[in-house]
């Protein structure tokens, strides 16, 4: 089995991105369209119906280190949000969203996106009230959190 | 690669045979003469029925290549062929480098600028070389 190497894969993630995801209720591209380590991603996400999310975007920075895909990359919401597995900093705890709770190589920056809001439209979620519209979390440097993780 | 052509190299990765880093000397008579150039190269599983994956680490300024380094080359994409040799694509990509065409872009700026004035362009291209590729 052939394995891709990080940098072919982001490129496949990011023509799949500009392409536009299946219902269009998750996007991501990349910060700057000319980092050519391709590091800093934007995604967002469209609230799911009958929830608490609807009718709101949901703006998350996300760091794909040196080890993506091997590693999962860092996830914080922007936009303030009220999640189990989201800390007070905005960041998302992987480790606590169901299905992609144990990080494979095959998972993308897609399957990320798609399975957070998935977590906001499960039962147990769906109707926690949530912050101000508009309001967002403090911003945090998550590229020196990803090298600090790394070391 | 045992016979590399001259002004190429290419190597593979001791963890990942089919990923390559790939060196390219700019063609003479061109503005990136003098200029050593990154790339990496990966064979996927589909290979050699679909064609290598290609693209420049260093920044280039050159019409068919992007911002990303990726690479608008005919052989890379439609008019592939299993009958072509990694050296094949690597000695195409570096007559790309002497031979631009701003009229088959992938960074439309950069053709923008070569179509309104060729001069400027390749004095621009020749710094980007100087700046990035030694």
């Amino acid at each position: 089995m052939a394995k891709i190497p990080r940098s072919f894969r982001l490129l496949e993630e990011l023509e799949k991105g500009e392409k536009g995801l299946g219902d269009g209720s998750c996007s991501y591209g990349l910060k700057d369209s000319d980092d050519i380590a391709m590091c800093e991603w934007n995604g967002t996400i469209i609230g799911p119906p009958h929830s608490a999310f609807e009718n709101r975007i949901f703006s998350l920075s996300i760091y794909c280190g040196d080890n993506y895909p091997d590693v999962p990359p860092i996830v914080k919401f922007d936009s303030r949000i009220t999640l189990p597995c989201v800390n007070q900093q905005g960041l998302v705890d992987l480790s606590r969203v169901a299905s992609i709770a144990q990080w494979r190589r095959d998972f993308s920056l897609e399957n990320v996106l798609v399975e957070l809001r998935r977590e906001m439209a499960a039962p147990a979620n769906r109707k926690t009230p949530q912050p101000v519209e508009g309001s967002e979390f403090p911003p945090l440097d998550i590229v020196a959190l990803g090298k600090q993780r790394r070391a | 690669m045992a016979d590399s052509p001259p002004g190429i190299t290419a190597a593979p990765h001791e963890d990942n045979l089919r990923y390559f880093d790939v060196t390219i000397a700019g063609p003479g008579q061109s503005p990136y003469e003098g200029g050593i150039f990154k790339l990496e190269l990966f064979l996927p599983e589909e290979y050699p029925m679909n064609p290598p994956k290609v693209r420049f680490l260093t920044k280039i300024y050159h019409p068919n290549i992007d911002k990303l380094g990726r690479i608008c080359l005919d052989i890379l994409k439609d008019k592939w062929s299993p009958a072509l040799q990694i050296r094949t694509v690597l000695l195409s990509i570096q007559a790309l480098l002497g031979a631009p065409n701003p009229d088959d872009p992938l960074a439309n700026d950069v053709a923008q600028a070569w179509k309104e004035d060729e001069k400027a362009a390749i004095a621009e291209a020749r710094q980007w070389t100087l700046k990035w590729a030694q």
